[in-house]
């Protein structure tokens, strides 16, 4: 056969140099090109990763076997010989950016699966790439250049095999560099500034929202068939909102990064929820910054000995009590003077007591010396509602108590002196609301909590702080969305999130964290992925929402969802390609169709076979992914 | 009467001089676990004459049998406990004890209170469970070092005497509960008891189906309202929010809407779709619905939103309002604003409401409709202007929103209820069948209770509830451990135990006797000693259910086994391990150092007398009236005899009794025995 040259651009030679020109016949397999360009260029080093990619087709030739006539590769073809895998700047859920090397030659959901591997993120298939949303070139000039976490240096082969070294993958371990990138990972970050929030951009109405989701790539091709170049930036996030068996021992990345994703969907309204659900939202992310500051990663405290620990301190605070019939502990630890008024008895003013902390239940006095006798009165405080109105800056200290009782619900006002007194009672009282004793292990940790709170309202209002210790004074307009901003002052907001907190305070990191998904999980809209589309035979934009488990049509007139059909009901959808319209039969002779406005009808088929792909899914088989099936199902039978 | 009375104003002098010694003495941290409870008697005797007066006959009876199954099983469960608390021997865990006249297997030294008190505190409903966990040889065993073993022993200890002082301070209920057919049931309901154990109860004694549906109900008289209890609820909690006077009541009923989601999810999470899809529902599309709204990480209520009426903070006048249901509450939109959740305002939130259903609202309220549900804080009892009321336009609508507010208040609670509840059903037909024979023939501890408990399921007992009826013999050797679930057998033993001392009347089988093995309570002394625990009556399991006696017990000398088979092998305890461990039981010989903790606790101190106005229930929470004046009273010598400062010095030698209590001052003998007096009394009237 006879011999013909081909020129083919040998990346590693740099930019400039001009193309290797070997001598080919077509029946020479891809294989034995590459063997050829290896030997001329001289170069020794390991080329395993390298193939040719043919420029003018956007393919890979990766099968080495085939020949050149097979490929139908003739001599002006363009091709480059190259790694495989390059580096691609990926943002992540938690805004941050790392550096790493990803697979530009297989299909993005095996590139996804690499990536997750080196992140140590579980369960790759819920995640995909999207294109960025386009910044504004001058405002970005000026932001200092943000710090970026490099992990290209990560040998390939060691990712494979994830084994945990000192709790993290082995391959974090190697360096004091790469241990920071891992704690990047897999600890939460600080509440962003409230400015940071609003900058951002937020998305005003559905079809705002419908945009976002027209920059998914392609699960089915690769990252260079997408034109995606070496070093571009692209989105890592989590696309299908099913996730599967999070664990909090082993999903610390993959828990960490979702919490990201979600706290930032709250915070820019990507999600709606109510002002009650955002404060309980803002109460858990205080709660989540402040634990994952403070608690070391070490988890493997002796839970039984805590236990232990705790029961036996509860046990000496018993015997302390019971013993001696009369004293409480509050008291031992500080005798106060609490002032007390009963609402509707009295419409201004206070009168002094001396209050006495027992069990679940406050007694009052007229003084401290007739104390040892019978209380004026006695209020069991469990399952009473308990509420601050604080104003540091004006030392007003009240715990409003709301008792039920037969008749009704006695309000009742306590007026604390100071701080201190004001965070023991107001803990007291919480525990005692929830039928826990002051002997409870929580009890000071209530009291710090409380404390560091009224320390974040301090710093707020006060021209006069001197910015106590830094990390508790987290501005509360950090944790909620603008609208919030505009709506409360950071001193009325405050205690607001502390109401809810009072609820979560005792958490621990990964409670928290798991709460917080739980709840984002449980608003009406969870899991929506909106895209604009137009129904056959409409003549006006609806928008479709896509659901784990169902979809949705929304009227954009009404702003309400006109139709629910659950996937469990669907027969068969089809795409047809040449009109691009989605068609979607269900039982009962339902049928729909469409064509998409705001993304490509592969992205809907994509979501919708992607969502039942995930439903698949069950234990037996879940550390093997069928990915078969997964692009069975999303594929796209596009002529290629 | 009168001397029911007499014994009562008596148990309550000698409650006070108990009480009155504990101020004197604090006991060092090792004894603790007997001393603590001491400490922490809260015994309530309030009424508790006058609503025995309340009570009829059969309730008593009844009543009578719970108590002493309660009273048997505490014991057992006490000796256990000790059992398990001495059991480790130091040096080398794993080896037997020395041998003596019965070798002893290495007791279960990981009889930590945990394991031991709960599986004590779920055997009524099923010995079955008790008996397979417990004997499970110590996991830990022979692998950790001696100090090891010795921190571990120590941290069991602590929580050992954690777990009796909370189990000291658990009080009862005496509960009627109204049956459909009219009639009621009265029972004893400890604190710790959640709904489903008092069903499960309840489907022994009334032999009901026990499908899914039947439920436990309250109903308000006052305020006209009615709400079904779920399975994971305290009992105890929300009836002690009633008025002492409150005519409500408790009802055991068949109620459909309880788990009505489960069965007809679609009904509930699709109820927008047309009637006859949800008619033809698939099963497996059922499933799927539960699946996603249940077995999620979160639990996703239905999606609920429509008109309501509202009738708030004490207004008279009903208002509309679109409503809206979410997991955090529900919501109404504000006039003017549009359905997006920002705007919505929180109208309730569900931490401290329950949702009840409100009967006759169209009579008392003017309501537009008589399909209301009302929210309310559970202790609220009358008429308040906290109290919301919503009023539907349909019945089928209130439900819709009843189930969606308990869905979005327990969340997954539900769901584990309803499978407990399913399960439950599924067994319950041989259960019922297979229970009711045996408990028929086992040995009720009195013969004056078993001729007189006749007409119900023969005192069922309530959960036999580990108590602290027996606080008072922790420093003593422990009495033979009836619970033979948790002990390993004893060796073959030729000694035959002595015949039960306590009701020695009627000794009801062999079953009941003393492995003879155990530190005795020596003959001499028995004057001071604490009687022997009371046989453990055997009637809330059938022996069906017990394991089958371990090869090697003693029973193979004993008469007939089917009684036999719960208490025949009796482990004796195990012989005195040879370094004393600081809270190991003194050698008898050694009495006087601890006789103080004998005197005798008059009776269950748990056992919570019912006020007297409500024959219903009764709370336990009242301030104790003063003590009735002591009528005389022939076996009331003790308290009057006994100057405060010696009762723990000197246990008072019983009284002349009727019935034989051997060894005076024990737990639950002498409330037991006098009650029973007292009733043979008043039946011959």
């Amino acid at each position: 056969m006879a011999a013909w040259d081909l020129s083919v651009t040998v990346e590693d030679l740099g930019p400039d140099a001009p193309p290797v020109t070997i001598s080919v016949a077509s029946d020479l397999h891809v294989g034995g090109v590459i063997v050829k360009l290896v030997e001329k260029t001289q170069i020794k080093r390991d080329w395993s990763d390298h193939a040719l990619w043919w420029d003018q087709k956007k393919m890979w030739l990766l099968r080495t076997a085939w020949t050149l006539e097979k490929y139908g590769i003739h001599a002006d073809a363009r091709l480059i010989f190259m790694p495989q895998h390059r580096p691609l700047k990926l943002d992540l859920p938690n805004g941050k950016t790392v550096r790493l090397r990803a697979c530009f030659s297989d299909p993005v959901f095996q590139t996804v699966m690499g990536i997750c591997r080196q992140l140590n993120i579980r369960h790759p298939e819920e995640l995909s790439l999207l294109r960025p949303v386009e910044e504004k070139k001058k405002k970005k000039d000026k932001d200092l250049t943000e710090e970026i976490y490099d992990l290209t240096e990560v040998p390939l082969s060691s990712v494979s095999r994830p084994c945990l070294y000192n709790g993290m993958p082995a391959h974090f371990a190697e360096s004091e560099k790469m241990e920071a990138v891992y704690k990047m990972l897999s600890i939460t970050q600080t509440p962003p500034a409230p400015e940071v929030i609003t900058k951002q951009y937020r998305p005003a109405s559905v079809v705002d929202k419908a945009h976002i989701n027209g920059r998914w790539l392609d699960s089915s091709r690769c990252l260079m068939q997408q034109n995606i170049q070496e070093n571009d930036r692209l989105w890592l996030r989590f696309k299908y909102y099913t996730f599967y068996e999070l664990d909090p021992k082993y999903d610390v990345v993959r828990l960490t990064q979702l919490y990201e994703q979600a706290r930032w969907a709250i915070l820019l309204e990507d999600i709606d929820c109510t002002e009650e659900e955002m404060m309980l939202f803002g109460a858990l992310q205080y709660h989540i910054s402040k634990v994952s500051q403070s608690e070391p990663q070490a988890l493997s405290t002796n839970t039984a000995m805590d236990d232990l620990e705790s029961a036996l301190l509860s046990l000496e605070v018993k015997m302390e009590g019971e013993s001696s019939s009369a004293t409480d502990v509050l008291i031992k630890r500080s005798c106060v003077n609490v002032r007390f008024r009963p609402k509707r008895l009295t419409l201004k003013g206070y009168k002094q007591y001396w209050f006495k902390f027992q069990d679940t239940s406050i007694a009052y006095f007229k003084s401290k010396e007739e104390s040892i006798g019978e209380p004026i009165q006695q209020i069991n405080l469990k399952g009473c509602e308990v509420a601050p109105d604080v104003n540091v800056a004006a030392q007003k200290f009240l715990i409003r108590l709301l008792i039920p009782a037969p008749e009704g619900m006695n309000e009742v006002f306590l007026r604390c002196e100071n701080e201190r007194q004001y965070a023991q009672w107001m803990a007291g009282c919480r525990l005692a609301s929830k039928g826990k004793s002051l002997a409870d292990s929580s009890f000071q940790s209530e009291i710090q909590s409380i404390r560091s709170f009224l320390a974040m309202q301090r710093n707020n209002s006060g021209s006069s702080s001197n910015a106590a210790s830094s990390d508790e004074s987290i501005n509360t307009h950090s944790l909620v969305s603008p609208r919030y901003h505009k709506k409360y002052k950071t001193k009325q907001l405050t205690p607001r999130i502390l109401d809810a907190y009072q609820n979560v305070a005792q958490l621990s990191l990964s409670d928290a964290l798991m709460r917080f998904l739980q709840i984002w999980q449980a608003l009406p809209d969870f899991g929506l992925s909106y895209v604009v589309v137009r129904f056959k035979g409409s003549r006006k934009d609806e928008v479709l929402g896509i659901a784990p488990n169902r979809l949705i049509r929304i009227d954009l007139g009404v702003g309400d969802v006109v139709k629910t059909w659950r996937y469990n009901n669907m027969k068969q959808w089809n795409v047809n390609w040449d009109i691009r319209q989605v068609a979607i039969e269900f039982e009962g002779n339902v049928n729909i169709a469409f064509s998409c406005v705001t993304a490509d009808c592969r992205i809907v088929h994509e979501f919708i076979g992607g969502y039942i792909f995930m439903s698949t899914r069950s234990r037996e088989k879940s550390d093997v992914l069928n990915q078969e099936l997964f692009h069975k199902l999303t594929g796209g039978h596009e002529a290629l | 009467m009168e001397d029911i009375d007499a014994m009562f104003s008596d148990l309550l002098g000698e409650m006070d001089l108990l009480t009155q010694s504990l101020g004197e003495e604090i006991p060092p941290p090792a004894p603790l676990p007997n001393t603590k409870k001491e400490v922490s008697f809260t015994m309530d005797f309030a009424n508790f004459n006058e609503s025995l007066h309340e009570l009829e006959d059969t309730d008593l009876d009844a009543l009578m049998a719970d108590l002493v199954a309660d009273l048997s099983a505490t014991e057992e469960k006490l000796t256990a406990e000790i059992q398990g608390l001495k059991a480790p021997s130091p040096p080398l865990p794993n080896l037997p004890p020395p041998p003596r006249d019965l070798s002893f297997p290495p007791a279960p030294y990981d009889s930590s209170s945990s394991s031991s008190s709960s599986s004590c505190r779920d055997s009524s409903s099923s010995l079955v469970s008790t008996s397979a966990t417990s004997p499970l040889p110590p996991p830990q065993a022979g692998k950790p070092s001696k100090e090891d073993i010795e921190a571990q022993m120590k941290a069991d200890k602590i929580k050992l005497a954690l777990e009796k002082l909370k189990e000291a301070k658990v009080k009862k209920l005496v509960v009627k509960v109204l049956m459909n057919d009219g009639s009621s049931k009265t029972l004893m309901v400890d604190e710790r008891q959640t709904v489903r154990e008092v069903l499960d109860n309840l489907f022994e004694k009334t032999h009901c189906d026990a499908n899914v549906d039947w439920s436990l109900c309250e109903t308000n008289y006052e305020l006209q309202l009615e709400r079904t209890f779920e399975d994971h609820e305290n009992m105890v909690e929300p009836l002690l929010a009633w008025t002492r006077d409150s005519e409500n009541k408790v009802l055991f009923q068949e109620r459909r809407d309880k788990f009505e989601v489960f069965k007809n999810p679609q009904n509930f999470y699709l109820w927008k779709k047309d009637k006859k899809t949800l008619k033809d529902m698939k099963d497996k599309d059922k499933e799927l619905l539960i699946k996603e709204n249940f077995c999620g990480p979160s639990i996703i209520v239905p999606d609920l939103e429509g008109v309501l009426y509202l009738k708030e903070d004490g207004k008279k006048s009903w208002k509309q309002r679109l409503f809206q249901l979410r997991a955090s509450g529900i919501y109404y939109v504000p006039k003017g604003k549009t359905k997006s959740s920002r705007d919505l305002v929180c109208f309730v939130q569900f931490d401290n409401v329950n949702v009840y259903f409100g009967k006759d609202v169209k009579n008392r309220y003017k309501a537009p409709t008589d399909f209301c549900f009302v929210l309310k804080h559970p202790q609220i009892q009358k008429e308040s202007q906290y109290i919301k009321y919503l009023c539907c336009d349909d019945d089928w609508t209130m439900r819709l929103w009843m189930t969606g507010i308990r869905i979005a208040k327990y969340g997954a609670l539900l769901h584990g209820n309803y499978k407990a509840a399913e399960k439950k059903s599924v067994v319950s037909s041989a259960w019922t069948n297979r229970s009711t024979p045996s408990s028929s023939n086992q040995s009720t501890p009195s013969p004056t209770i078993r001729a007189k408990a006749s007409s119900q399921s023969n005192g069922h007992a309530s959960k036999p509830q580990p108590g602290s009826d027996h606080q008072d013999f922790g420093n003593l050797p422990p009495p033979p451990p009836p619970l033979n679930e948790i002990l390993p057998p004893p060796s073959p033993d030729p000694v035959l135990p002595p015949p039960p001392p306590s009701l020695a009347s009627k000794p009801s089988g062999p079953h009941r006797k003393q492995p003879s093995g155990f530190p005795p309570p020596p003959l001499g002394i028995d004057n001071n000693l604490p009687p022997p625990p009371l046989p453990p009556p055997i009637d809330e399991a059938p022996p069906d259910f017990l394991p089958p006696p371990p090869p090697n017990t003693g029973i193979g000398s004993f008469p007939p086994p089917p009684p036999n088979t719960g208490f025949g092998s009796l482990p004796p305890p195990p012989p005195p391990p040879p370094p004393p461990v600081s809270s190991l039981p003194p050698p008898p010989a050694s009495f006087g150092g601890i006789k103080k903790s004998l005197h005798p606790p008059p009776q269950d101190p748990q056992f919570l007398p019912p006020p007297p106005p409500d024959p219903v229930f009764t709370s336990a929470g009242a301030p104790p009236p003063p003590p009735p004046p002591p009528p005389a009273f022939a076996a009331t010598p003790r308290a009057n005899a006994r100057p405060a400062g010696s009762v723990k010095k000197m246990p008072p030698a019983p009284p002349k009794r009727t019935t034989p209590v051997a060894g005076g001052g024990g737990g639950g003998g002498d409330l037991m025995s006098e009650l029973m007096l007292a009733m043979k009394k008043r039946s011959d009237h």
